[in-house]
């Protein structure tokens, strides 16, 4: 899924944010990634999402080489992606419904696929009753599930979390962390970036430390998880109606989390 | 194009939510698309009088007040009219001249007048090209008889003088305002921009591609531009109509009709001011398309 491949990032103004990283995430892992403030942590994520460039070494996301993309690849690439920040990154002036479509809209999405698949999300992070909400009505923990449902809603095969549980209190940090495990389950790589040690010594994940620009400590897959990707039979696949598969916007057939297709497919057959 | 209407909808919001800023921004581009086009119809109007002039190319040839009236008729009147670039001479007699010197002096005629016309005889003469005048008038003026010609150079040539300056007045003013117009309606999207870099964040990060970051914006200078169009071409009609009247009410000048312009020009404010409000809004994009995530916020 991800791999660096001696990756050094030297900013202008002479900073080594990372020096010659080489590191592996597989599909559909969890990973807790720690580190004091400066360690690297954001560049790392900078540099995955094309943010930054990388001043040696190679990148590799999906099996395609990022390094050397073209600048107009880049918002196809970021597709694939689902981005929850410490800061939730809301629109206010926008009901949580639409916060959530927005990234569906500025991908082109159709209004029929948007309305279907936003409530769709919205339940799946338990906050269909307050679609129509204004950001500023919500707890910071509601605000961090909509930043979630956001970050989902274009189907991406990676979530990336920067300190998403940074401005939350503890108790809704426990919901953030369970729902993203949720989501790992149905085979979504997630990473999320914490200095909360005691979430992830609760949840048992792969922890990747970073200090110095280099990787600290690396714990590996925990034996439990190491077979996370899910399998899904022919019948299973067989289910999900066709039209609902061309609602999805943008993201190719085998890209799709067949889990909430079939999920959007259950829901079709209760209406 | 999926999503052009929500693309759409969202420039023109903006220019709603904008309001103050978007009212400064059509009040300066509709004020420059105004200056423009009045200086653009007072150039046309020059250039219609100029052209009238050249039509209306007579000028009178006064001969000498011996000459008599058979020797102009039978002499002098042949050997004007074989000469080059004229298209017509016709004896105009000193009786026809005091009589029309009487018409225009009404009562004071009474007290100038002698026992003898003061007039000399004299040919109403037109000329095919009004450009060849000099040498065409020096030509009658070899002419024996001839004492003097009226000189409508003068005038031509301050009229051509003028036509000359409007025009690149209008030019230098078409340059500047433009310029002006530019840095204003590209502030007003910046603005916009700067209001709404939280919004372009988030649709970089979810991978909104520059086109769809970049048409809401171009779009709202372009709605812009449009309104300032209307606006101004709706304006320059009453003006012009206004400023016709101030000029007929000094000089009798014959305009030409605003109808016989007021398409091109409409279609002119709208078309300039739609690629002015076009470009200003992509001068300002240009800068945030190529920042990314926190360095939009300018965090």
């Amino acid at each position: 899924m991800i791999q660096f491949k001696n990756v050094s990032k030297i900013y202008p103004n002479g900073t080594h944010a990372l020096n010659d990283v080489s590191i592996n995430i597989g599909k559909g892992e969890f990973v807790f990634m720690v580190g004091s403030s400066g360690a690297g942590k954001s560049t790392f994520l900078k540099l995955i999402m094309k943010e930054e460039e990388p001043t040696s070494g190679t990148i590799i996301i999906n099996d395609t080489d990022i390094t050397n993309m073209k600048r107009r690849r880049v918002p196809y690439l970021r597709r694939t992606m689902g981005i929850v920040f410490q800061d939730f990154r809301l629109i206010d002036k926008m009901t949580v419904f639409d916060n959530v479509a927005f990234a569906m809209r500025v991908i082109g999405a159709r209004p029929a696929a948007v309305k279907k698949r936003v409530n769709y999300i919205l339940g799946l992070v338990g906050l269909r009753d307050k679609a129509q909400n204004r950001p500023a009505e919500l707890s910071g923990g509601e605000q961090q599930r909509v930043s979630l449902a956001r970050a989902l809603v274009n189907n991406p095969s990676l979530i990336i979390a920067d300190e998403p549980t940074g401005n939350i209190d503890p108790e809704m940090s426990f919901e953030i962390i369970e729902l993203l495990n949720e989501i790992n389950k149905q085979g979504t790589t997630i990473i999320v970036v914490t200095h909360e040690h005691e979430l992830v010594h609760r949840f048992k994940n792969r922890v990747i430390e970073i200090q110095g620009g280099k990787i600290a400590a690396d714990s590996g897959v925990p034996e439990e998880k190491a077979e996370v990707p899910i399998e899904i039979s022919e019948e299973e696949l067989a289910k999900i109606p066709d039209e609902i598969a061309e609602e999805i916007p943008d993201v190719s057939a085998d890209e799709i989390n067949r889990e909430a297709l079939l999920a959007i497919g259950d829901e079709e057959a209760d209406e | 194009m999926r999503g052009m209407g929500y693309l759409f909808k969202e420039g023109v919001r903006s220019v709603w939510n904008n309001r103050m800023m978007s009212a400064a921004s059509i009040g300066v581009l509709a004020s420059c698309l105004l200056i423009t086009g009045m200086a653009m119809l007072l150039s046309f109007n020059v250039r219609n009088i100029v052209d009238q002039m050249g039509k209306d190319n007579q000028i009178t040839v006064f001969l000498d007040v011996s000459v008599d009236e058979i020797t102009a008729v039978q002499k002098i009147g042949p050997e004007i009219r074989r000469l080059d670039n004229i298209s017509s001479c016709e004896f105009y007699s000193k009786d026809e001249g005091i009589v029309k010197w009487e018409q225009e002096l009404g009562p004071l005629f009474g007290e100038l007048q002698g026992t003898e016309n003061p007039l000399p005889h004299a040919f109403h003469v037109a000329m095919v090209d009004l450009s060849q005048y000099d040498t065409t008038v020096d030509s009658i003026k070899q002419v024996e008889g001839v004492d003097m010609i009226t000189d409508r150079s003068e005038v031509a040539k301050r009229l051509t003088d003028l036509n000359t300056l409007v025009t690149q007045v209008g030019l230098w003013l078409v340059a500047a305002l433009g310029i002006i117009s530019l840095f204003i309606i590209s502030n007003s999207v910046r603005m916009t921009m700067y209001s709404r870099r939280f919004e372009i964040s988030i649709m970089k990060s979810v991978g909104a591609t520059n086109h769809f970051v970049r048409t809401p914006f171009v779009i709202e200078g372009v709605v812009l531009g449009l309104i300032s169009g209307i606006l101004s071409s709706v304006i320059v009609a009453f003006l012009y109509e206004a400023m016709i009247s101030a000029v007929k009410y000094i000089v009798p000048i014959e305009e030409i009709p605003y109808s016989d312009m007021a398409f091109n020009m409409t279609a002119g404010f709208i078309i300039f001011g739609m690629i002015i409000g076009a470009i200003g809004a992509l001068i300002s994009i240009g800068r945030y398309l190529n920042m990314e995530g926190g360095e939009i916020l300018g965090w």
